[in-house]
C-alpha cells in the first residue's frame, strides 16, 4: 500500500564542506560549514532550524574522543550551530545506515515535532594509516579473523565479490565500464575529489590490487568532509526559494541481517530485495518508474548488488547491464551521476542522497538528466545493511 | 621488523570462546551446536540464530568442507602480516551445515591452485615463536 507520508516532506537545501584527502580543519568546523551552507541554500536562517539529526558513527575504531574532533554529535550543532534556542526534536542514529537519520527527520516533520530539520553526516580520516589493525592479539569475533590476517571490510567484500563473479560466470574486467563511467561523471562535478582526474579503462585494468579481485579503483576514496541537508514539510517547502525534492518513500534494510562471517556470502538478494521493495511500496513505484539511480559504491561491487536487488536487471546480470553506456548520463538508467563515492569521495551515501535531490530539482548542472522526475538513493550494501529514499519532482 | 618475523596475531580467548581454543590446542575442531534444533554457530554466539534457544554446547565438527571463496590480500595494514603480503584468506563452508563458515590463512599469492567449491580440510598450525595453535584449511589431500 502506498505510504500516507508520500510527498508530505521535501529536501529544500543542500550544503557541502570542502572535501579533503587529509584533515585540514577540525571536523566540527567542516560540519558547521556544511550545515550553514545547507540552511542558506534553503533560504532559511540558522535560528529557523528546530529539529536536527545525524548519523555520527565513523568507520574506524576508537572514534568519539572529542565531539567535533573525530565525529560530530547532535550536541555539537545544538551548542555551536546558532540554531533555534529551543530545539524541538533531535535524534542520533546508529541503526540501519546513513539515510536512517533523515528518515527519522521525515517522521518528525510528519508528526509535527519540528518545522525545519537539519541533517548532516560528517566523515573523519584519522591521522596515520587509515583502516589498519595494530595489535598482536585479537578478541571478540576478531579472534576468528584477525589471527588469519583478515580484518578489513574490503577483504570481506573481496571474498563476496569473488564468489559472485564465480557464481554468475562474470569477470572483474567488466567492472571498468561502471568505474570509468563514475569518473566521467565526477569530471563534471566540481565538488568531486577526482574532478580534474580522468580515468581510462586501461587505468582501471592496470590499477594495483588491494584485495583480489578488488583493485584500488573498486574502493572509494576516503575523505574528510561533511554534507548537510535541510528538510521541511511540503506545505512549508512551497514558500522557500528552491524547488523542493519531495520524499516519496523510504526504507531500511532489516531482513536477513547477517553476522560477521555470513555477511561475506551471497545473501545480497535475500536482504536487498525486501529493502528496496519497502522503498518502492511506500512510493507506489517500481524499477521502471525510476529515472536516475544513485546506488552506494563504497566498494564498487555493492552497486552491482543494488542494481539487481532494485530490479534494474536480473540476478547476476549487473556487470552486463553496466556495459555500452547503459548507466551513463545518456543511458537508459543513469547511475551515480555525480561520480559516486568512488570518484566524488567517501561521504557514506550522502553524496548519493544530495545528487538524487539535485536531479529531481534541475540543480545538477552539466550532469542534469533531462526530465528526471524520480531518483532513488540507496546507501550501504545489501551484503550488510542499508537505507534509502525515492525523491520526486512533484509531490 | 625483519621480513621473516615470526610474530603474528594470536587470539585472546574469553569465557565463551575458551573451549574452542582448548580443543584446538589438542588438535580438535569444535563448533557450538544448538541443543534444541541442532544448528551450528561459528563464530561463537550466546543465542541460536535459527531457533533462538540459549542452549548451545560445544561439539566436534569434521573440519571437512568446501572452499566458499577467498581473497588475496595486498595491503600492509594488519600487524604481523605486513611482510607476508600477498597472502590469501580462505573462507571454508563445512560439510555439517550450509554457511557454517571458517576463515583460514594460506601464505603466498594466487597461484591458480584454489578453485571455488574444491574440497578443503582442516589442519593445525603452531604459530612459530608462540605456544599458540590455529586451525587452518588447505585443499584436501
Ligand atoms: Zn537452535
Amino acid at each position: 500500500m502506498v505510504w500516507e507520508g508520500k510527498g508530505k516532506t521535501a529536501v529544500v537545501g543542500i550544503g557541502l564542506s570542502k572535501l579533503t584527502r587529509r584533515p585540514e580543519a577540525p571536523l566540527g568546523a567542516l560540519a558547521l560549514d556544511a550545515c550553514r551552507a545547507a540552511i542558506e541554500d534553503a533560504g532559511l536562517k540558522p535560528e529557523d532550524i528546530d529539529g536536527i539529526c545525524t548519523y555520527p558513527d565513523q568507520p574506524f575504531a576508537g572514534a568519539g574522543r572529542r565531539d567535533g574532533e573525530d565525529l560530530v554529535n547532535a550536541l555539537f550543532l545544538m551548542n555551536h550551530g546558532g540554531l533555534a534556542p529551543d530545539i524541538k526534536w533531535y535524534a542520533q542514529i546508529s541503526t540501519g545506515m546513513i539515510a536512517s537519520a533523515p528518515i527519522e527527520g521525515v517522521n518528525a516533520l510528519i508528526s509535527g515535532a519540528a518545522k525545519y530539520v537539519l541533517f548532516w553526516r560528517a566523515m573523519h580520516i584519522p591521522k596515520g594509516t587509515y583502516n589498519s589493525f595494530r595489535s598482536y592479539s585479537a578478541g571478540g569475533d576478531g579472534q576468528f579473523g584477525a589471527v588469519y590476517g583478515h580484518v578489513h571490510g574490503y577483504q570481506t567484500h573481496a571474498i563476496a565479490y569473488r564468489h559472485y563473479l564465480n557464481k554468475y560466470h562474470q569477470n572483474r574486467e567488466k567492472m571498468a565500464a561502471l568505474v570509468t563511467n563514475s569518473r566521467r561523471n565526477a569530471n563534471l562535478n566540481p565538488g568531486a575529489f577526482f574532478y580534474n582526474q580522468p580515468m581510462s579503462v586501461e587505468d582501471y585494468l592496470n590499477a594495483r590490487m588491494i584485495a583480489e579481485p578488488m583493485c584500488l579503483f573498486d574502493c572509494d576514496v576516503p575523505i574528510e568532509g561533511c554534507t548537510a541537508i535541510v528538510m521541511t514539510t511540503a506545505d512549508r517547502a512551497k514558500d522557500l526559494k528552491n524547488k523542493p525534492a519531495y520524499i516519496a518513500g523510504y526504507g531500511q534494510n532489516t531482513a536477513h541481517r547477517p553476522e560477521y562471517l555470513t555477511y561475506m556470502v551471497d545473501s545480497y538478494l535475500d536482504a536487498g530485495r525486501p529493502h528496496v521493495g519497502k522503498i518502492y511500496e511506500r512510493a507506489g513505484m517500481g524499477p521502471k518508474d525510476i529515472d536516475v539511480a544513485e546506488l552506494y559504491d563504497g566498494f564498487a561491487p555493492s552497486t552491482l548488488y543494488w542494481l539487481e536487488a532494485a530490479g534494474f536487471c536480473g540476478e547476476g546480470e549487473a556487470l552486463d547491464f553496466v556495459q555500452n553506456g547503459n548507466v551513463s548520463l545518456e543511458g537508459s538508467l543513469p547511475v551515480n551521476t555525480f561520480g559516486g563515492s568512488l570518484s566524488e569521495g567517501r561521504l557514506h551515501g550522502m553524496g548519493h542522497l544530495a545528487e538524487a535531490v539535485r536531479q529531481v530539482t534541475d540543480r545538477a548542472d552539466k550532469r542534469q538528466i533531462k526530465d528526471a522526475n524520480t531518483a532513488i538513493a540507496i546507501d550501504g550494501s545489501p551484503l550488510l545493511r542499508g537505507s534509502g529514499m525515492i525523491f520526486t519532482r512533484e509531490p | 621488523m625483519t621480513t621473516d618475523s615470526p610474530r603474528r596475531v594470536v587470539p585472546q580467548p574469553d569465557e565463551l570462546t575458551q573451549p574452542f581454543w582448548d580443543a584446538v590446542a589438542e588438535g580438535r575442531l569444535m563448533a557450538q551446536r544448538c541443543q534444541q534444533c541442532g544448528f551450528y554457530s561459528h563464530p561463537p554466539r550466546i543465542i541460536c540464530n535459527e531457533c533462538h534457544s540459549f542452549d548451545l554446547k560445544w561439539e566436534p565438527v569434521s573440519g571437512k568442507g568446501k572452499l566458499y571463496s577467498y581473497e588475496v590480500m595486498h595491503m600492509q595494514s594488519i600487524t604481523g602480516f605486513e611482510d607476508r603480503v600477498p597472502y590469501r584468506t580462505v573462507l571454508v563452508e563445512l560439510d555439517e551445515q550450509p554457511k557454517l563458515l571458517f576463515l583460514g590463512y594460506l601464505p603466498g599469492a594466487d597461484d591458480g591452485s584454489l578453485t571455488l567449491g574444491m574440497p578443503m580440510e582442516v589442519f593445525f598450525e603452531k604459530i612459530e615463536g608462540t605456544d599458540q595453535t590455529l586451525p587452518q584449511f588447505r585443499p584436501a589431500k
